[in-house]
């Protein structure tokens, strides 16, 4: 259970990661701005970051 | 409230209490969100100031506009309140109330508490996008600053959207990982895992 939890998370990190990626290269240089762009890296930080809570979570030796 | 937040029963990451957690981990949660909203901007993204927003809502468009620093430091104590009192909303009334209705995260465990605070990052995303951003700034600008449901700030389009949702995650990421009760006769702990405490 504990290692099918693991890779949820590592999923919604590497989502992040897949994101974020896609909309830094689509991005263009400033200072145009790209909706499509800018909303992956958004929507990729927020998922990156979701995912790295999961593990801090997971590790929390309170646990 | 008893039995899941109760003081005897259950040690918390920061305080001694719900009361006095809930208000040290919003105040965290509410400055690493709203500092990294001030550099949104270095990432590409729609710079979000809620500072100076809160202070345009108090003090009028005009006169923040004249007065940018008083307009931030004014609008940026609202802005904290705000930010901590939805933090105790969530610690007393939310969270466990959340385990009441869904069962598997009725337990006091680290990564359920953390669900919680992400959870209640998203509501507070929708209210922010849905009432507080086209209802109250949008007529500050005169209307049709603000889309529906955020799908228009300025210059941007959607992507205002997604990044108020990423604010919105920072604070309850940090709300739920920092709030975190758990059942105080667990075999480890905290502080003696790592050998300090946070009082």
């Amino acid at each position: 259970m504990a290692m099918k939890l693991a890779l949820v998370y590592a999923g919604i990190l590497l989502l992040g990661l897949v994101l974020l990626i896609v909309g830094a290269l689509i991005e263009p240089a400033r200072p145009q701005i790209s909706q499509n762009g800018e909303s992956l890296i958004a929507l990729g930080l927020a998922f990156i970051l979701i995912g790295v809570g999961f593990f801090l979570a997971y590790a929390n030796p309170t646990a | 409230m008893e039995g899941e937040h109760g003081n005897s029963d259950v040690k918390f990451l920061i305080g001694h209490n719900a009361g006095r957690s809930a208000i040290i981990a919003a105040f965290i949660a509410t400055h690493v969100a709203t500092m990294a909203g001030l550099w949104f901007d270095g990432a590409r993204l729609p710079k979000f100031d809620f500072n100076t927003l809160n202070g345009y809502l108090v003090l009028g468009l005009n006169y923040g506009l004249a007065n940018p620093a008083i307009n931030f430091v004014v609008g940026g104590i609202i802005h904290y309140t705000s930010g901590i009192i939805w933090g105790v909303v969530f610690a007393l009334i939310v969270h466990p109330a959340i385990g009441r209705v869904i069962k598997p995260l009725a337990a006091l465990t680290p990564v359920n508490n953390y669900i919680k605070g992400v959870l209640w990052g998203i509501v507070l995303w929708i209210i922010s996008s849905a009432l507080w951003m086209p209802l109250l700034i949008d007529p500050l600008f005169g209307g049709g600053v603000v889309g529906p449901f955020l799908t228009k700030f300025g210059p941007y389009g959607v992507q205002a959207l997604f990044t108020n949702l990423l604010w919105h995650s920072i604070y309850g990421i940090n709300l739920g990982l920092l709030f975190s009760p758990t059942p105080a006769g667990g075999s480890r702990t905290w502080r003696s895992t790592s050998g300090v405490g946070v009082r």
